[in-house]
């Protein structure tokens, strides 16, 4: 039974009572881990119903930039000093990043020059949300080809199906990109549980169920409240960004609180759980040197170390916007946001 | 010049008189403009003096914005029935999907007879599902169905609900009324 073990961790597979150092089995420390997370989104979701339109701005002046500052940082940890037989899929990331970012800001000045008509504006939106598909669909098609029996073939399908449910409606895709992007910190907080605190990974699983379960109450609870008072310019912003103009019928209220709910915990993920959970090592994230490709003897410890203080700059800076000119730096910081959420997606894609 | 003058006068008198006779130019007629599709609740009430007009929060909600904005009913519906071109696409990348995943379940050897049978009624289904909603397919029976048992229902106190779609009809069109219902009822 013992050597079977020993085999098994051998050929590359962890066995049953370690990975990567931690012990797979249930802890003690599994279920104050739990407590925390039942908490957290039982706390995040009462403030969100709440009070939407103060919490949303508080949390947005608190918690964006480091957010962001953290998401950089942990891309960092998770990029080989090589990229090896990943090139490809490297560079196709970069060059979509790249692109895709770069045409997302520049659409509001196009828009402005051109006068667009509503139409072709929504084909112009259609156009963008096509190309990030199939992006996203290239990315896979590249990852599948470096893993050894994936058979990713169906996303395929799967994304030109997406493509012509976006060209049905291209405003209601973009805001599904808005609600479904603060998930995508569920999936990488996921699999980095499961690399480094393997025993907690059916515990944090059975507690992501509370996330239907409170936003379905949420929703029920908050669907036939009146809309939110969006008279001046800032809580108008906050509506439209949730989709109270593409959804009219749907109150306002529910949609801030759900958006913001959702905001939330992805702010939560990124700024707490993913620096905490995992080796002592990665929790001290203000050390250039736990960053791997600062570390290692053929790394960029100075690029690396300018990348982190260039982004603490630009934290700064965006508190900064906010504290002079609240709803100008809101919109552009969503404006340029949408890089760090196309930028999860290979990353997502590596850890898979 | 007296005679002049009142020439001058009849005159002016006859021609302000035909010209008020020159039927004038036809305007074109402007479309009923339509705004939302939503339900409605006929329901005789023999205890009230006045006939009460009921609109929910949210429907009012969405006229507003339907207005305001000039979009159709719900942002779905609306931008499909708004967009040919955009409909065209969203087929044609619909018909690609389905005949790629088609390929893959046939071509895949893991799966079985049965579950590639499965696989290919979902397939269809799936199909005929997009189809019905990228074309607006009338997938059910149409909405005149429902208002059939109307006058029937109304002489026996009873409700009926059904659709009805919200227009906005130019002033010059509604006869000097304000508000008009009008219910699909064919001869039985």
């Amino acid at each position: 039974m013992q050597n079977a073990t020993v085999g098994v961790a051998l050929r590359g597979h962890p066995s049953p009572e370690n990975i990567n150092g931690w012990p797979q089995r249930a802890t003690p420390a599994t279920i104050p881990f739990s407590a925390i997370v039942v908490l957290s989104v039982i706390a995040a979701a009462a403030f969100a119903s709440w009070l939407p339109l103060q919490v949303s701005i508080v949390t947005l002046f608190l918690f964006a930039g480091p957010h962001n500052w953290f998401e950089l940082r942990y891309f960092l940890t998770r990029l080989p000093v090589r990229f090896g037989r990943s090139r490809n899929f490297f560079l196709t990331a970069f060059a979509g990043l790249g692109l895709l970012t770069l045409t997302y800001v520049s659409l509001p000045f196009l828009y402005n020059a051109t006068l667009w008509s509503e139409e072709a504006s929504y084909v112009v939106i259609a156009l963008w949300n096509t190309a990030l598909l199939f992006w996203l669909t290239l990315l896979v098609w590249l990852r599948s080809k470096q893993k050894r029996g994936a058979n990713w073939k169906w996303t395929i399908p799967v994304g030109l199906a997406l493509c012509s449910l976006n060209w049905l409606g291209p405003d209601l895709f973009s805001l599904a990109i808005v609600y479904v992007h603060p998930l995508i910190a569920f999936w990488f907080l996921d699999r980095h549980i499961l690399r480094t605190r393997p025993a907690w990974s059916r515990a944090y699983r059975r507690c992501l169920w509370l996330v239907p379960l409170v936003l379905a109450v949420m929703i029920w609870q908050l669907s036939a409240t009146p809309a939110l008072a969006d008279n001046n310019g800032l809580f108008w912003r906050i509506t439209q960004h949730s989709g109270a103009e593409v959804l009219p019928q749907v109150s306002s209220h529910m949609l801030v609180s759900v958006h913001l709910f959702l905001e939330m915990l992805h702010y939560g993920v990124w700024i707490i759980a993913l620096p905490l959970i995992g080796r002592i090592a990665s929790a001290r994230f203000w050390e250039v040197r736990t960053v791997p490709i600062a570390r290692h003897p053929k790394g960029f410890p100075r690029i690396v170390a300018c990348a982190l203080v260039l982004a603490v700059v630009v934290v700064v800076g965006l508190w900064f916007g906010f504290s002079i000119d609240y709803s100008t730096t809101r919109d552009i910081y969503f404006t340029v946001a949408i890089a760090h959420v196309l930028a999860e997606a290979p990353f997502l894609l590596r850890m898979l | 010049m007296k005679s002049l003058l009142v020439a001058c006068s009849l005159l002016l008198l006859f021609a302000f008189s035909t010209n008020a006779d020159v039927a004038k130019p036809k305007t074109p007629e402007k479309a009923a403009k339509r705004v939302l599709h939503t339900g409605l609740e006929i329901v005789p009430d023999s205890k009230l003096y006045e006939a009460k007009l009921q609109i929910s929060q949210s429907d009012f909600n969405s006229l507003r914005a339907a207005l305001d904005g000039g979009a159709g009913s719900s942002p779905v519906v609306g931008g499909i029935a708004f967009s040919a071109p955009r409909t065209i696409v969203a087929g044609l990348l619909m018909f690609m999907a389905v005949s790629v995943g088609g390929v893959l379940i046939a071509r895949s050897s893991s799966i079985g007879r049965a579950q590639k049978t499965i696989g290919a009624a979902l397939l269809v289904a799936v199909l005929l599902g997009a189809a019905a909603v990228i074309t607006r397919g009338n997938a059910g029976p149409p909405e005149s169905w429902r208002w059939r048992n109307l006058p029937q229902a109304l002489a026996e106190g009873k409700s009926t609900v059904g659709g009805v779609d919200v227009e906005i009809v130019p002033d010059d069109q509604m006869d000097g009324r304000t508000m008009r219902l009008v219910i699909p009822l064919k001869k039985q």
